[in-house]
């Protein structure tokens, strides 16, 4: 006898989760079936199979530049997460820390605030000491709120480590620094990827915290936004939420199984040492 | 264990590895809430001129109906949000963690992948799809099952848009959480509990939700507090009905008629909220753990 669930139950159970995963993605396909509709309103009956909009938005230079915008800034913002990270991952995991309870809640408090809070405490910062607003003050806000995530990812790869490697690579005369990066870097490679990917998708898709302090140069959410009040916009912007959400399942399902397929070959190989 | 690693602690030192990111966090994170609460109490102030230490906003704050009605309003619609998805979840999580299917991580992924894709993105397909022209409706009108011109206008721009559409948001991740506390339990207690006569209904009671607590109390603050500050979702599909405490806070923040020190009463009232929930909660949730272990 199964002890956590019945014959019935795993029935019920595979059922509701069926249901629940096309409730998820369905709103995804009616995007992608109106993204190709030949209407200038997104609504029955369909009218006819088109490419216009996809055309339209490839030759929207306000989009790009806004895409391009986002980019610099994810990128930028996501190195300096993930360094950030994992300065902060190895300190947790390899010290022994005085205060470390308050240390790893400080690290991780910007995961529970309301990112309202956030942006307008960044943007009273900002107007106090009269910083102008710019990619830069997006860029330090983006950090704050990434580096929690590449916290959580670093960490429980640094623990799964056998310290012994780090003590053979030490006792074996090499400096700390040295240790850092030849045994521990190399093998924490495809959390730090990962962590990068995922601070990067955090920056390219946050508007709650940019919103309050962009400058003159809109990020692509904020363009999204405002591009949703103007309806004529819509199918457009449709075809652009088809494009960027295809991407971005592609981008999380390859790092996720890289991650998986990687951190397998290095625990192979740690186990052979 | 920790004897030996003491040994590997020599350059490289503590205070350089802490020293970068807990700065960055206490010069952009701590320091700048702390100047919201220096404007709360009119220390600074956006208006030039003669200001100085003062309850004013404060008092006005407790004593007007409008902030605190507004915030318990937020208060219940985020509540019923994280309540149903976490309920929702649950057996999701349960499902992929103890039916013992050979691709549980390919489903969690499945499962996950919209949280990981635009978060604006995923609101824009409901308002194509809830609007007076749009999918639903005009399925409606296109069917016959209603006439045009006459749409379910109920949709969009309500109180229901917004807690559908946080829901929607939200119930991937929610699942997380839960689906790690059910995969770390120990099956062999299950088994202890069915060979000592226990029914699975039983041993899901009195075992498997006790031992899982932590992973719904975590999905649930997880949820809770992002959607109780909301703005975002509100201001795209909720209209009137569904405006938020969170709306009211960017707006006296806006270009209209800005108040930040009321602004920043809201703001420091709504972080103090959420920092006593998470405390409560860890405190709450750190017992079991070590009970666990």
């Amino acid at each position: 006898m199964d002890v956590a669930l019945s014959r019935n139950g795993r029935i019920a159970l595979r059922a509701l989760f069926v249901l629940v995963v096309l409730f998820l993605y369905l709103p995804i396909a009616i995007l992608l079936i109106f993204s190709f509709n030949n209407s200038e309103l997104p609504a029955f009956p369909l009218s006819g199979f088109t490419l216009h909009w996809y055309h339209q938005f490839l030759t929207n230079a306000d989009l790009k530049a806004a895409l391009q915008t986002s980019a610099i800034i994810a990128a930028i913002s996501s190195v300096g997460a993930v360094v950030l990270g994992v300065l902060a991952s190895v300190a947790l995991t390899r010290r022994r820390i005085r205060g470390r309870a308050a240390v790893s809640a400080l690290l991780l408090s910007p995961l529970v605030i309301p990112y309202v809070v956030f942006g307008i405490s960044l943007l009273l910062l900002f107007h106090t000491i009269g910083i102008p607003r710019s990619i830069l003050t997006v860029v330090i806000g983006h950090i704050v709120i990434s580096l929690p995530y590449t916290i959580l990812v670093l960490v429980p790869r640094l623990e799964q480590i056998d310290v012994s490697l780090e003590e053979a690579a030490y006792d074996l005369g090499a400096s700390r620094l040295r240790t850092f990066r030849s045994i521990t870097l190399p093998l924490i490679v495809p959390a730090v990827v990962s962590a990068f990917l995922i601070a990067f998708t955090t920056s390219f898709d946050e508007y709650a915290v940019a919103s309050f302090v962009v400058g003159t140069r809109t990020t692509f959410p904020i363009y999204l936004y405002s591009a949703l009040r103007f309806p004529n916009q819509l199918p457009q912007v449709i075809a652009v939420a088809v494009v960027v959400i295809t991407l971005s399942l592609i981008v999380v399902v390859a790092a996720e199984v890289g991650r998986r397929v990687a951190e397998e070959r290095l625990g192979s190989l740690e186990n052979a040492g | 264990m920790a004897a030996r690693r003491e040994r590997l602690r020599l350059d490289l030192t503590t205070p350089t590895l802490l020293g970068l990111p807990v700065a960055w966090l206490v010069v952009f994170f701590i320091v700048p809430i702390a100047i919201v609460a220096a404007y709360s109490f009119d220390v600074y102030s956006l208006f030039p001129g003669k200001h100085g230490f003062t309850l004013a906003a404060w008092r006005e704050f407790v004593h007007s109906s409008i902030y605190l009605k507004l915030f318990w309003k937020s208060v219940k619609m985020s509540l019923t949000v994280s309540a149903i998805i976490v309920v929702l979840a649950y057996p999701l999580a349960y499902y992929l963690a103890l039916s013992g299917t050979k691709r549980k991580y390919v489903l969690l992924l499945v499962l996950i992948a919209p949280f990981l894709t635009s978060y604006l993105l995923r609101v824009l397909a409901w308002k194509v799809i809830l609007g007076d022209q749009g999918v639903i409706n005009t399925f409606l009108f296109w069917t016959g099952l209603r006439s045009p011109g006459h749409p379910i206008s109920q949709l969009l721009y309500s109180r229901f848009a917004v807690m559908l559409v946080l829901g929607y948001v939200w119930l991937p991740f929610v699942a997380l959480p839960i689906f790690v506390s059910l995969e770390s339990l120990d099956r062999g207690l299950l088994e202890a509990a069915s060979d000592l006569g226990a029914s699975r209904l039983q041993a899901f009671r009195r075992v498997t939700l006790p031992l899982s607590l932590p992973g719904i109390m975590a999905a649930f603050l997880f949820v809770f507090i992002p959607t109780l500050g909301e703005f975002v979702t509100p201001s795209l599909v909720g209209g009137a009905n569904g405006y938020m405490y969170g709306n009211q806070i960017v707006d006296l923040f806006g270009t209209g008629f800005p108040d930040w020190e009321t602004g920043s009463v809201l703001a420091i009232f709504l972080f103090g909220v959420v920092t006593v929930l998470t405390v409560v909660f860890t405190r709450f949730l750190q017992p079991r753990r070590v009970a666990t272990d």
